[in-house]
C-alpha cells in the first residue's frame, strides 16, 4: 500500500472524527456556552489596548482626587484607591492574566510531555529516574517554589510565571507517562519498531501525537488554575507589581477597602472567577466530547 | 439512556440515601449548638475581670529578653518592665518612674541617679541599686538589640542601695538614654542568676511593671495579667487583664473595634478612620508621631550620583499629593527630623513639586530629554509606602523617567541595598523612628558613613557631615540649644546634597473602642500604651 | 502488599532526600545573612563572627548539609531565625489548629460532594445535573479569598451571627480555660465536657470551613459524578438491575463502591494541597495555623522555618499519596 492511499484512507475517518466532535459539542450548551465566553476572553485579551476606555489608567497615571468613586455612567466598575479606573484595568486585566496563563502552560507542556513520552516510551531506568525526579517536585509547595524564585530573582509576573511553569510540569509527566504505557504496547507502535524507526521518531510522531487528547483537556482546565495560583501569589506580593492591573492583586490591595468600597474586589474578584470557571467547564465538556467512553450519541 | 424509565424507585432510593448523611449533619449540629449555655465546666470565677484587647498588625513580641528586643515587643515589655525615667515630648520634661531624682556633673560626664524605694519585682525581690546596675551592665555587655545607646557608659558604680551614678566615656544625654523605650528596662537580677542562659528569651518575666506575663503563643497572643504588688498600687478602675493578638488584616482589625472585640487598634488606612469619624461606638486619637517617610538616594550609583539629577527628582516628586492622599493625616516634613521633636527645623528649606525645574535640572545634568531608568523598592503590604511611589511614578513619567517599583518583605529590601553595589535599588523608600528621642537616632543612623551598609540607604560619605553630628551628639549631654544648632546645619546640608526626599512626618491614629478610657499617646514610645493608665468604662 | 508499601516507602524517602537537598541549597544560595537576622541589625561584627560559628555558618556547604540532615533524623528541625525557638515546637503550636480546620472541612465537603456528584451521575443532562456541574466547577473556580473576605462581609458585619475571626473569643479563652488533651479545641472540649468552649469553636470554625470546603467539594463532586457514570455504564450494573436488585443495594454496594477508589485519591490530595494552601484563608480569618506561620516566616526571610515547613509538607504530601495509593491498590485489578 503507497502512502498517498494511506493517508485518503485515513483522511476520511479522521474528518468524520472532527465532524462528530463538532456535533457533540453543539449539543452540549454548557461547553457551547463557556467556548463562545472563552473566545470572548481571548478577543478581550487581544484587543484590550484599543478597547479600555481610559488607557493611560491602565499604564500608571493617577488621579487621587478621583479615588474610590463608585460605579457610575463615567466608571462603569468604579475606582480605585489612587482614582483609576477599574473597568477599565479589570479589561486590561485580562490580557495579562491570559498571557500569563498560556505562557506558563506552554512552558510546562513543553517541559513535561516530552518528559513524560521518553519516561513511557522507553522504560526501565530511564523511566524510573524521570518519575522520581517529577515526584520529588511534585513534592514540593508550589508556593515556596515561587518564594525561593521571588527572592533570587525579585518578585514579579514573569518570575512568578516561571515559577509556576516549574511547579506545574510533573502534573503533565505523569500524564502523558501514564498514556504512553498503555501505548507502546500497540500493534502500530511495535510495528514502527520493527522496521526500525529510531526511537525518536517513534516517540513524537507515533506516541505523543496519541496522548495529546488528555493533555489538551488538562491544560485547558489548568489555565484556570493557573490564573488562581498567579492571582494568589500577586495576593502575596510575590507576583505582579504596583500598578500593573493584575486582577489578584487587584484584589489584594481592595481587601483594605472593601468595607467601603465594595466594587473593588467584587469585579475584579469576579473576573478572576468567571475566567477561571469557563476554562474549567470548556475543559469539562472537552473531556466528556473526547473521551470514547462517554462519547455516546 | 443509561436508566430505564420505570426508575422511579430508583429515584426515591437515591433521594433518601442522599438525604441521610444530611440529617445526620444537621442533627448533630443542631444538637451541638442546642448544648450552648448549658453547664460550663470550671473556670469564670464571681467577678468578670475586665481584660483589653490590643489589635496589633504584627506579631507583638520578636525577643522575650528586655535587654535585646529592638522591634514590636515593647509594646508588650512597656506594661511589664519599667525604665529609670519616662520622657514627655510635648513639655520636654522627664517623668520620674524608678527613679525619682537625678543630677549631672557640670561636664555632663557624672550622672547620679536616686532609686524609688519600697518597688518589688514580679518574683517578690526589693528593686535597689544593685538591680539597676546589674540591667544595665547586662544590656551593655549583651550588646545586642538596642544595648549601644549605652555607648558612653564607662563604668556605673552604686553609691548606696538607692543611689547609682554613671561615669561617662564622653558626654552623652543619659537622661534621653535611661527613659528610651528599648534596652532600658530594669530586670530582676535574683530571677535573671538563678536561671540558666537565654531564660528570658524562651518567655520568662523578670520585671517590676504593673502587668506580669500570664500566657504567650508566640508570634500570635500574648496575655498579660495585674501584679497586685505593683508600687504605684490599684486604687482607682484599672484593667485586669491585657491581651496583645497580632491581626494582619486591616479589615478585621476595623471591624473589630467597631463591634467591641478590640479596645484599641492601630494603622488602619485613613479611609477607614473618616468613615469610623462618625461611628459612635468609636473614639480616634490623632497626634504626632516621631516617625517620618524618606525616599533615600542611592549617591553611590549613576546616575543619583550627580546632585543634579537628585535635585531634578526632588523637584518632581508630588508633595502635596502624596501628604494627602498617600499619607492621609500626615504633614510635610521639613528637613529629617519630625515634627515634635527637639532639632525639628520648621525654618529649613523644602523641595516643592515643580515639574519645569526638574526638566531643567535634568537638563543641565546632561538628560535633557529624560530618558532614565530607575528602581525604587518599599516594604510590602504597607499601603502608604505603595500610593507615594504609585504617584511619583506617574509624575516622573511626564518628565520621561521611568521608576519601576518593587514591593520587597523587610528582610529582602533590605539585603537588596547591602548586597552587590551595581544590583542595589536606586531609591529606597522607608520610615524612620527614633530609639533615644534625639535628632542624632536619624543624622547616624541614616546618613552617617558606614563601610558596610547597615541602614544608611544613601551610602552617603562626608567626612564633614559625620564630625558635625558626632559633635551634636556630645552636645546634646550638655547644651541643648548648641546641639539644635549643629543638628539644624547638618540638616541643611542633606537637604542642599538632595541626599533624600523627606517626604511627610506621620501622625499616630489610634483607634479604640469607647469604652477604653484614659489614653493619653507618647510619641517617643512608638505604639506603646501604657495599660495601667487606663480603663473601661 | 507488604513489599509494595515497603517499596513506596522507600521510594518517598528517596525523594523526600530529594526534597531536602533542593530546599537546602536553595536557601543558601538565596542572598540574605542569617547570621545577621540572629543577632538583629545592630550587633557589631564581632557579634556576628560569633554567630556564624554558632549557626556552623562558617563551615563548608556539604558539611553544612550533612549536619542538618543528622540533625533531620534526630528530629530537629533548627531554630527559627526570628523567634529563637525550636522549630519542631512552633510546628507543634501551630499545627493542631490548621490540621482541625482542614479534616473538619474536608469531612463537610465529602459528605456534601459525594450526595451532590450521585445526584449528578443520576440526573445526567438533566437541569438538576447542569446546575451542580455548574455548582461543582464554581466551586473550584471561585478564589478562596475572595470567598472569605465575602462571607466575613456578610455574616459578620451584616448579620452580626457568626464571629470575625480566630479559633475562640478572647474572653472565652480566658474565662473557661481548657483543658488540653490531643490538642484540638473542639475534640477536647467534646472530650472534657466544656460545652461553652465546644460552641464557640464550632462558631468560629463555620465561616474558614466552608471557605476552605468550596474547593474539595467541586473537587469531590466532579470526581464522583464522572466516576459513577463510568461504572453505571458497566455491564455488571446492567446484570444487576436484571436480576431485578434493588436500586438501593446496586447504589450502594456495586456502584459506590467501585467509584471511591478516584474519589478518595482525589480527597488526600485535597487535603495535602489545602494544608498548604490555607494561608490566604488564614490569613483573611486570623486563624492560628501553620499557614499564618508559613506567611511570616516568609515574609521575615526565616530560613530554618521555611525549610521546616517544607520538609513537613512534603513528608505530608509523600503519605498522603502511599495512603491514597495503597486504597487504590485494594482493587485487586491493578497489578502492584
Amino acid at each position: 500500500m503507497s502512502l498517498a492511499s494511506l493517508s485518503v484512507n485515513t483522511l476520511k475517518p479522521r474528518l468524520k472524527e472532527i465532524k462528530l466532535s463538532f456535533y457533540l459539542l453543539n449539543r452540549n450548551k454548557l461547553t457551547k456556552l463557556s467556548l463562545v465566553i472563552v473566545v470572548l476572553l481571548l478577543l478581550i485579551a487581544v484587543f484590550a489596548p484599543l478597547i479600555v476606555p481610559y488607557p493611560g489608567h491602565v499604564r500608571g497615571e493617577t488621579h487621587p482626587q478621583d479615588k474610590l468613586l463608585a460605579p457610575s455612567g463615567t466608571y462603569f466598575f468604579g475606582t480605585d484607591e489612587l482614582g483609576r479606573d477599574i473597568f477599565s484595568r479589570v479589561l486590561f486585566g485580562t490580557r495579562i492574566s491570559v498571557e500569563t496563563a498560556v505562557v506558563a502552560v506552554v512552558i510546562a507542556l513543553l517541559i513535561g510531555v516530552p518528559l513524560g513520552a521518553i519516561a513511557g516510551t522507553m522504560g526501565g531506568f530511564l523511566d524510573e529516574l524521570i518519575m522520581r525526579i517529577t515526584d520529588v517536585f511534585l513534592s514540593f509547595p508550589p508556593l515556596l517554589l515561587a518564594i525561593a524564585i521571588a527572592a533570587f530573582l525579585g518578585p514579579s509576573l514573569q518570575n512568578a510565571m516561571l515559577a509556576i511553569a516549574i511547579s506545574w510540569w510533573p502534573w503533565y509527566t505523569r500524564l502523558v507517562r501514564g498514556q504512553a504505557v498503555s501505548i507502546r504496547e500497540r500493534q502500530f507502535v511495535k510495528a514502527a519498531r520493527a522496521i526500525g524507526t529510531s526511537p525518536r521518531k517513534i516517540i513524537f510522531n507515533h506516541v505523543v501525537p496519541n496522548c495529546i487528547a488528555p493533555v489538551i483537556v488538562q491544560a485547558s482546565m489548568d489555565l484556570g488554575g493557573v490564573i488562581l495560583t498567579i492571582s494568589s501569589l500577586s495576593f502575596l506580593g510575590l507576583g505582579a507589581q504596583a500598578p500593573i492591573p493584575e486582577w489578584g492583586l487587584m484584589v489584594s490591595t481592595s481587601r483594605q477597602y472593601f468595607l467601603d468600597a465594595w466594587w473593588y474586589s467584587i469585579f475584579p474578584g469576579l473576573a478572576i472567577f468567571i475566567t477561571v470557571l469557563v476554562f474549567n467547564l470548556l475543559g469539562d465538556g472537552l473531556r466528556e466530547i473526547l473521551d470514547p467512553k462517554t462519547r455516546k450519541l | 439512556m443509561i436508566l430505564g424509565k420505570g426508575d422511579a424507585a430508583m429515584k426515591r432510593s437515591v433521594w433518601k440515601r442522599c438525604s441521610a448523611p444530611f440529617f445526620i449533619l444537621f442533627s448533630v449540629s443542631f444538637l451541638l449548638f442546642l448544648g450552648c449555655g448549658a453547664n460550663p465546666t470550671k473556670g469564670g470565677g464571681n467577678k468578670e475581670p475586665t481584660i483589653a484587647i490590643y489589635a496589633y498588625y504584627a506579631e507583638p513580641v520578636l525577643d522575650w529578653d528586655p535587654s535585646v528586643e529592638f522591634s514590636n515587643g515593647i509594646i508588650v515589655m512597656n506594661n511589664m518592665y519599667e525604665t529609670l525615667l519616662r520622657y514627655d515630648p510635648e513639655n520636654d520634661k522627664f517623668e520620674p518612674v524608678l527613679a525619682t531624682d537625678y543630677s549631672k556633673s557640670p561636664d555632663s560626664l557624672s550622672w547620679t541617679f536616686k532609686i524609688r524605694r519600697g518597688v518589688k519585682f514580679h518574683d517578690g525581690t526589693d528593686l535597689n541599686a544593685d538591680a539597676v546596675k546589674y540591667s544595665i551592665d547586662r544590656t551593655i555587655s549583651l550588646g545586642k538589640g538596642a544595648g549601644y545607646i549605652w555607648g558612653a557608659v564607662k563604668e556605673i558604680h552604686v553609691v548606696d542601695d538607692y543611689t547609682v551614678r554613671f561615669d561617662l566615656k564622653y558626654p552623652a544625654p543619659l537622661d534621653l538614654v535611661a527613659s528610651c523605650g528599648y534596652a532600658a528596662f530594669i530586670v530582676s537580677p535574683t530571677a535573671v542568676k538563678t536561671h540558666p542562659a537565654g531564660w528570658l528569651s524562651q518567655g520568662n518575666d523578670a520585671g517590676s511593671g504593673p502587668y506580669m506575663l500570664q500566657s504567650f503563643k508566640m508570634g500570635q497572643e500574648v496575655v498579660l495579667t495585674r501584679f497586685d504588688g505593683y508600687w504605684r498600687g490599684w486604687e482607682g478602675k484599672h484593667y485586669d487583664k491585657v491581651v496583645f493578638q497580632k491581626i494582619a488584616e486591616t479589615a478585621t482589625r476595623r471591624q473589630m473595634i467597631e463591634k467591641g472585640d478590640a479596645s484599641f487598634t492601630l494603622e488602619l488606612p485613613y479611609e477607614d478612620v473618616n468613615a469610623l469619624k462618625s461611628n459612635s461606638n468609636v473614639a480616634i486619637y490623632v497626634g504626632p508621631s516621631l516617625q517620618n517617610l524618606m525616599l533615600y538616594f542611592n549617591m553611590a550609583k549613576k546616575p543619583l550620583d550627580n546632585k543634579l539629577v537628585r535635585q531634578a527628582l526632588s523637584f518632581a516628586f508630588p508633595y502635596q499629593d502624596v501628604v494627602k492622599y498617600a499619607g492621609g493625616n500626615a504633614s510635610l516634613s521639613r528637613g529629617a527630623i519630625p515634627v515634635g521633636l527637639w532639632g525639628h527645623g520648621d525654618g529649613l528649606p523644602q523641595y516643592s513639586y515643580d515639574l519645569e525645574k526638574a526638566k531643567s535640572l535634568l537638563a543641565q545634568a546632561g538628560y535633557p530629554n529624560g530618558g532614565i531608568k530607575l528602581l525604587v523598592t518599599y516594604s510590602s503590604g504597607d499601603e502608604a509606602e505603595k500610593k507615594s511611589v504609585e504617584l511619583y511614578k506617574s509624575e516622573l513619567a511626564k518628565i520621561n523617567v521611568d521608576l519601576e517599583i518593587r514591593a520587597m518583605p523587610w528582610a529582602s529590601q533590605w539585603e537588596l541595598a547591602k548586597g552587590d553595589s551595581q544590583g542595589r535599588q536606586d531609591i529606597f523608600e522607608m520610615y524612620w523612628w527614633p530609639d533615644i528621642a534625639s535628632p542624632y537616632s536619624w543624622l547616624f543612623n541614616l546618613f552617617h558613613s558606614e563601610d558596610t551598609p547597615n541602614y544608611n540607604f544613601s551610602y552617603m560619605k562626608d567626612p564633614a557631615f559625620d564630625k558635625l553630628i558626632d559633635q551634636g551628639n556630645e552636645s546634646s549631654g550638655i547644651d541643648r540649644r548648641t546641639a539644635t544648632q549643629e543638628f539644624i546645619t547638618a540638616q541643611k546640608m542633606l537637604i542642599d546634597q538632595a541626599a533624600a526626599i523627606f517626604a511627610y512626618d506621620k501622625k499616630d491614629v489610634f483607634i479604640t473602642n469607647r469604652t477604653f478610657k484614659g489614653f493619653k499617646d507618647n510619641p517617643v514610645y512608638p505604639n506603646v500604651v501604657f495599660f495601667y493608665d487606663t480603663y473601661k468604662e | 502488599m507488604k513489599s509494595f508499601i515497603v517499596k513506596r516507602l522507600l521510594l518517598g524517602i528517596l525523594v523526600l532526600f530529594g526534597v531536602i537537598f533542593i530546599t537546602f541549597f536553595l536557601t543558601r544560595v538565596i542572598p540574605a545573612d542569617p547570621a545577621a537576622q540572629w543577632v538583629g541589625s545592630r550587633a557589631t561584627v564581632a557579634q556576628k563572627q560569633a554567630a556564624r560559628i554558632e549557626l556552623g555558618l562558617d563551615k563548608p556547604l556539604y558539611v553544612q548539609f550533612l549536619k542538618y540532615v543528622a540533625n533531620l533524623l534526630q528530629g530537629n528541625l533548627g531554630y527559627s531565625l526570628r523567634s529563637h525557638q525550636p522549630i519542631t515546637r512552633e510546628l507543634q503550636n501551630y499545627l493542631p489548629a490548621t490540621l482541625e480546620l482542614v479534616l473538619l472541612s474536608t469531612v463537610f465537603a465529602v459528605l456534601v460532594g459525594i450526595p451532590l456528584g450521585v445526584l449528578s451521575a443520576y440526573k445526567k443532562d438533566h437541569w438538576l445535573d447542569h446546575f451542580s456541574r455548574f455548582f461543582s466547577v464554581g466551586a473550584v473556580s471561585l478564589p478562596t479569598f475572595w470567598v472569605g473576605l465575602f462571607l466575613q462581609l456578610i455574616f459578620y458585619r451584616m448579620l452580626g451571627v457568626l464571629p470575625l475571626g480566630d479559633q475562640q473569643s478572647m474572653t472565652v479563652r480566658l474565662m473557661y480555660p481548657l483543658h488540653h488533651i490531643t490538642g484540638f479545641v473542639i475534640l477536647d472540649s467534646l472530650i472534657t465536657g466544656n460545652f461553652v468552649v465546644l460552641n464557640d469553636a464550632l462558631a468560629h470554625i463555620v465561616l474558614p470551613g466552608i471557605t476552605i470546603a468550596l474547593y474539595p467539594i467541586g473537587l469531590v463532586a466532579r470526581m464522583t459524578r464522572s466516576a459513577l457514570l463510568e461504572i453505571l455504564n458497566e455491564d455488571y450494573i446492567c446484570a444487576a438491575r436484571s436480576y431485578g436488585l434493588p436500586p438501593r443495594m446496586i447504589l450502594w454496594s456495586y456502584a459506590l463502591k467501585n467509584s471511591l477508589g478516584p474519589t478518595v485519591t482525589v480527597v488526600t490530595l485535597s487535603i495535602g494541597y489545602t494544608l498548604v494552601n490555607t494561608f490566604l484563608v488564614e490569613a483573611i480569618f486570623a486563624w492560628p495555623g501553620i499557614g499564618n506561620y508559613i506567611s511570616s516566616a516568609v515574609m521575615a526571610l526565616d530560613y530554618p522555618a521555611i525549610i521546616g515547613v517544607t520538609i513537613f509538607s512534603a513528608i505530608v504530601y509523600i503519605l498522603l499519596n502511599l495512603l491514597a495509593d495503597i486504597v487504590v491498590a485494594l482493587d485487586p485489578r491493578v497489578r502492584i
